[in-house]
């Protein structure tokens, strides 16, 4: 509960502090057009983007679902001993291989 | 004793923003940036402009409560101080993605995606080495990390981890080799089309956020304000102060290359790096 | 009082540039900036002094009118015709002097008209044919097409690039396709301008390249002939990138590093370009010494 109220306690104080000090952003036309160097865009910027590393975002996906088993395991690792690393290991090996996989089947590049 | 480390934590926030600008030598241009007018884009989406430096500002705040000021004595006493900071670490990729998002301009949004390819295998490493420190301690709270290096500091420990951990803190505080969404060839990225003070709270975000990442890797790595003679909360600050130099000094002299071939070498350098550097920890904490 | 003390501790801030290169004053602006007490901005949100340098010819002030615009008030502009670099300086430092004391400001050059007519259906004019028909804003959203390496299709956004883009040679306008962060397709809108031969020093190439790595106070060390101070500077330029006669941008990196002048062939640049990735992009025309990039787009000069 405490935790809660600290957390919630500096979100407030860092948006209050950052709207308040930023006046109201204000613009002519051509001092709102997207920097470009002089240049001018076609159309807006907000579009349906090539996130070209969208592999590597699924790979990244395993990972993070591992690190939320890791969490416990890291708890219970001394008291369990060599059992806890055997296993982990193993686990992580098999996550490994999918690197490797990846990694041979270029998910790594820039699409 | 919670408004006292309330206190404690404001305190060395302002005064570690406040050397983290006079390292980075931008006090002054930040002053500036303050007497000017702020310039409004083309559509914004205004909420997230508004928010996005907020939001950081925040994560560098929370992630600095769950920090021991002295052994035993932390604003957060959580059993799960590493999830905390680890969700400010994942957060901190949201909201920069969001402050390129907002301005609806190309280049800021190119930075933004772009430091979203950077930012997920970036917290990776991240945890890995946090959570081989968590191993000798038996607990992820950050207390007990700090109790467990009373005899020998983790960074003796696990060797890789404080360099690791360097590289998580040059990408959370864009800085030099990491600082994929703010680059030179993007007109500064993200920050492309922010002008003024709202230019200068980004800013001040991010070098608060050098001082909660560099206290993080001190408490975790360089035993907190575990130390001699001097009182705890000095120890702290004194370590953190020489990471945070470390760290702007690293960014300044590190050379960045391009995203995509910083991808890989993420993935099949950095990783298995991190792997071995748990398990070192987990070998020597049984 | 309090408005006048912030506004003396601002002044003592690095003057904010943000450079217009015109004709034949690349190298001066260069080394011009590379000077303490200047900064140069990498976007004009950034800046207060707009730095024109060189006889800007008459198809390009509209643009130059566009960027002096993108500053944020107070704003100055500071023309560079034939003075030498320290009465420059001394002029920019006093102009940021006047904006700082709130003496100083300049208008818009431009009319205040949004950049299109708005039109379409709808409170925000998003309507029109099918999801993304309409101008909302007064300006059309991106349409899909093709990319060119993985043939997925999403959205493509045009846009000309320059002529005071700060990642581009000075003068070059690009007309990009760009899908995500990767050119799909490019043609040279304007060709650079051109440079006399001092543009090729190493020292300057080499400012340029470093600058890209994200290594601000290592780029200026080069331009002033001291040593760079950094690491990792050729490693970091990908291999294999930007081949041109048997050299690639990192070994003519390393040429520069090492004092050496580089002259290139003229490349066939939209061909250059065309598939590579905007900071891959960037590296690639910074790793090409202005005479050859001056050559590739103005090839009728040549002939």
């Amino acid at each position: 509960m405490v935790t809660i109220g600290i957390i919630v306690g500096w979100t407030a104080i860092a948006a209050a502090l950052v709207v308040l000090l930023a006046p109201a952003a204000k613009s002519t036309g051509p001092q709102a057009m997207p920097f470009l160097g002089g240049g001018t865009p076609d159309t807006h910027a907000w579009q349906r983007y090539h996130f070209r590393p969208y592999t590597m975002a699924l790979l990244f996906i395993a990972f993070e679902m591992e690190m939320m088993f890791m969490y416990p395991w890291a708890v219970v690792f001394v008291s369990e001993g060599i059992k806890a690393l055997a296993e982990m290991g193993m686990f992580l090996a098999i996550l490994s291989v999918g690197i490797l996989y990846g990694w041979r089947e270029g998910i790594f590049r820039w699409q | 004793m919670t408004l006292l480390l309330a206190l404690a934590v404001l305190g060395t926030l302002l005064a570690g923003t406040l050397f983290a600008a006079v390292l980075d030598r931008t006090a002054l241009p930040l002053v500036a940036a303050f007497g000017r007018q702020r310039v409004e884009t083309e559509a914004p989406d205004r909420m997230n402009r508004d928010l996005a430096p907020a939001w950081y500002l925040a994560l560098a705040a929370v992630g600095l409560s769950v920090v021991p000021f002295a052994p035993g004595l932390a604003l957060i006493d959580s059993p799960v101080g590493i999830v905390i900071w680890g969700a400010c670490e994942a957060l901190t990729v949201v909201t920069v993605f969001l402050h390129g998002w907002s301005p609806n301009a190309p280049f800021p949004l190119i930075g933004a995606y772009r430091y979203a390819a950077i930012g997920l295998p970036v917290m990776l490493p991240s945890m890995f080495v946090l959570i081989a420190a968590a191993l000798p301690a038996e607990s992820l709270s950050l207390v007990a990390i700090v109790e467990s290096q009373r005899e020998i500091w983790n960074v003796v420990r696990q060797p890789l981890g404080l360099p690791l951990f360097l590289v998580v803190a040059l990408a959370l505080t864009l800085r030099g080799p990491m600082d994929y969404a703010d680059a030179a060839d993007i007109a500064s990225g993200t920050s492309a089309e922010d002008s003024g003070p709202a230019r200068a709270a980004w800013q001040v975000a991010r070098l608060a956020m050098l001082v909660s990442v560099s206290a993080i890797a001190a408490t975790v790595f360089l035993g907190g304000p575990l130390g001699p003679v001097l009182p705890g909360p000095v120890w702290l600050w004194l370590k953190t102060a020489v990471l945070m130099a470390l760290i702007v000094w690293l960014g300044d002299r590190v050379a960045r290359t391009t995203p995509s071939r910083m991808l890989g070498i993420l993935w099949v350098v950095l990783l298995p790096l991190s792997f071995l550097d748990l398990v070192i920890s987990g070998v020597l904490a049984l | 009082m309090a408005v006048t003390r912030f506004g003396s501790l601002a002044a003592r801030a690095p003057v904010p540039i943000f450079a217009a290169i015109g004709p034949g004053r690349q190298a001066d602006v260069e080394r011009l900036l590379a000077r303490r007490g200047l900064r140069r901005a990498h976007s004009p949100r950034d800046a207060a002094v707009l730095l024109v340098s060189g006889d800007l010819p008459d198809d390009m002030l509209e643009a130059l009118s566009r960027v002096h615009a993108q500053l944020p008030h107070p704003r100055a502009t500071v023309r560079w015709i034939d003075e030498t670099a320290d009465e420059i300086a001394d002029r920019l430092r006093d102009a940021w002097h006047d904006l700082c004391a709130g003496v100083t400001d300049e208008e818009d050059r431009l009319p205040d008209v949004p950049p299109n007519e708005w039109k379409g259906v709808g409170p925000h004019g998003q309507g029109g044919e099918g999801m993304m028909g309409g101008t909302p804003y007064g300006r059309s959203m991106a349409m899909t097409g093709p990319d060119i390496r993985d043939g997925l299709q999403l959205d493509r956004y045009t846009a000309r690039i320059g002529p005071f883009a700060p990642m581009l040679p000075p003068g070059l306008v690009l007309e990009v396709t760009l899908q995500g962060d990767v050119i799909c397709d490019a043609t040279v809108a304007n060709a650079a301008f051109a440079q006399p031969a001092g543009a090729d020093a190493p020292e300057l190439c080499a400012g340029r390249v470093v600058r890209l790595l994200g290594l601000e106070a290592a780029a200026d060390r080069l331009i002033e002939g001291k040593r760079p101070g950094a690491v990792w500077l050729r490693g970091a330029v990908p291999s294999g990138l930007g081949l041109a006669e048997g050299t690639e941008a990192r070994g003519r990196l390393g040429a520069w590093l090492a004092g050496e002048v580089v002259t290139v062939a003229p490349v066939d640049l939209p061909d250059f370009l065309e598939g590579a990735e905007w900071s891959e992009a960037a590296l690639l025309l910074a790793s090409l010494p202005p005479s050859a990039i001056i050559r590739a787009t103005r090839p009728t000069e040549v002939a």
